[in-house]
């Protein structure tokens, strides 16, 4: 879902920068808090987790392929903030390390994917767990994906109506919120139902792994 | 100043410049600038990032074309605009990455160069890692894997990524408690 540089216009990207960058400052003093000598590897292992996570194709029915992000996954397990950290430094890492991705849609990317989809996650996993374990793990995977995939669509689909030139000819991404909201969200429910099965997965796997390592 | 941040702020400056310049013309003499920075590696440098916009661009450029033919509207300006600039921006980013250590750039703080460093070595060994697993599974089917072999394959490397995850955090949160990383 995430957006490659040059098509997001700077009345975007540098409030979503100043946004994102009060979030990266207080989600870092809210996991300093905790930081030691468990949470800064976790962190870092998280990371590259997420970031391999993202390259595995979940293959769908008809030959194409998703790929998971493990957004439910990180959210549900280490929380909201941790999860922020961590897919913010996949991201920062895609674009600076990796070339993939890009620099003017990172804070975008990052609130859509690490802020709304790890939030929401969280959300549906504290209110639901109570009632049925695996249906609330099974949402917060798919709301993790199809929440960030809305935002995204909509920053997209605003982009010919925050910047044009004088004659009205769009000088970023070219289509409006007609095209984008169908053209993102559609697929992504469908690939989101794949990333809740991995949250559902995951984290039972995690669970026994973990139980197993402190035995 | 080390040289790497001051090419990090250069870098975010070059971005900046990029998504507030408009005019074809000059989004297509910062990409000259950038190719020439390049110096000998101009052509392989243009390559990699034609091959890594490629795919979306094409898709993006393609439709908006049909859409403007449709509502009667010239559409070069606004294809040549947002391809030069996706190709200036991706240059420079390709340009960035193989001239600066972002390492040095960011170590103004311990804890973030530590966790980028740890983060982005096991990141590069999970990547070798997936391409062994795409490899494997590809080398031992004589036609295309089905759909529940494919998810047998995502399934088993997925398990494999979680459960090294959860070792290498493990053994790096010993190390760093035997070198006292915490009380320096």
């Amino acid at each position: 879902m995430h957006i490659p540089d040059g098509f997001i216009s700077p009345q975007t990207y540098l409030p979503a920068y100043a946004l994102a960058a009060g979030l990266w400052a207080y989600a870092a003093h809210r996991v300093k808090k905790r930081l030691d000598a468990d949470t800064l590897p976790f962190l870092a292992a998280y990371t590259a987790l997420s970031f391999v996570l993202m390259m595995v194709a979940l293959p769908l029915p008809g030959g194409a392929t998703a790929h998971a992000a493990g957004i439910g996954l990180l959210a549900v397990c280490f929380g909201g903030w941790m999860a922020f950290l961590a897919i913010s430094l996949v991201l920062a890492m895609q674009a600076l390390l990796f070339g993939d991705g890009g620099i003017t849609a990172l804070p975008i990317n990052a609130l859509a994917m690490g802020g709304v989809g790890a939030f929401c996650a969280l959300a549906a996993w504290k209110l639901l767990a109570r009632l049925h374990e695996n249906l609330a793990l099974f949402l917060a995977g798919w709301l993790s994906i199809v929440l960030p995939a809305a935002l995204v669509a909509v920053v997209l689909g605003l982009q010919p109506a925050i910047a044009r030139d004088a004659d009205g000819a769009p000088l970023f991404f070219p289509f409006g919120l007609s095209v984008t909201l169908p053209a993102v969200i559609l697929p992504h429910l469908l690939v989101g139902i794949a990333e809740g099965v991995l949250t559902v997965l995951g984290y039972r796997y995690l669970t026994r792994l973990r139980s197993r390592l402190d035995a | 100043m080390n040289r790497d941040r001051l090419l990090l702020y250069l870098y975010l400056a070059g971005i900046l410049a990029a998504t507030l310049v408009h005019d074809p013309v000059w989004l297509g003499a910062g990409l000259v600038l950038v190719l020439l920075l390049a110096g000998s590696d101009a052509w392989r440098l243009l390559r990699r990032a034609l091959l890594a916009i490629l795919a979306f661009n094409a898709i993006i450029s393609l439709s908006y074309a049909l859409m403007a033919w449709w509502q009667e509207l010239s559409p070069w300006l606004t294809l040549a605009r947002l391809n030069l600039r996706v190709l200036l921006l991706t240059s420079l980013s390709f340009l960035f990455i193989a001239r600066a250590n972002l390492f040095r750039a960011l170590d103004f703080s311990k804890g973030l160069t530590y966790v980028l460093g740890l983060a982005y070595s096991q990141a590069l060994a999970f990547r070798r890692a997936h391409e062994d697993f795409r490899m494997a599974l590809a080398s031992r089917s004589l036609r295309r894997p089905s759909l529940m072999d494919r998810y047998r394959a995502s399934a088993a490397a997925a398990s494999w990524f979680l459960e090294k995850s959860l070792h290498a955090a493990t053994q790096s949160a010993q190390a760093l408690r035997s070198r006292g990383f915490f009380h320096d």
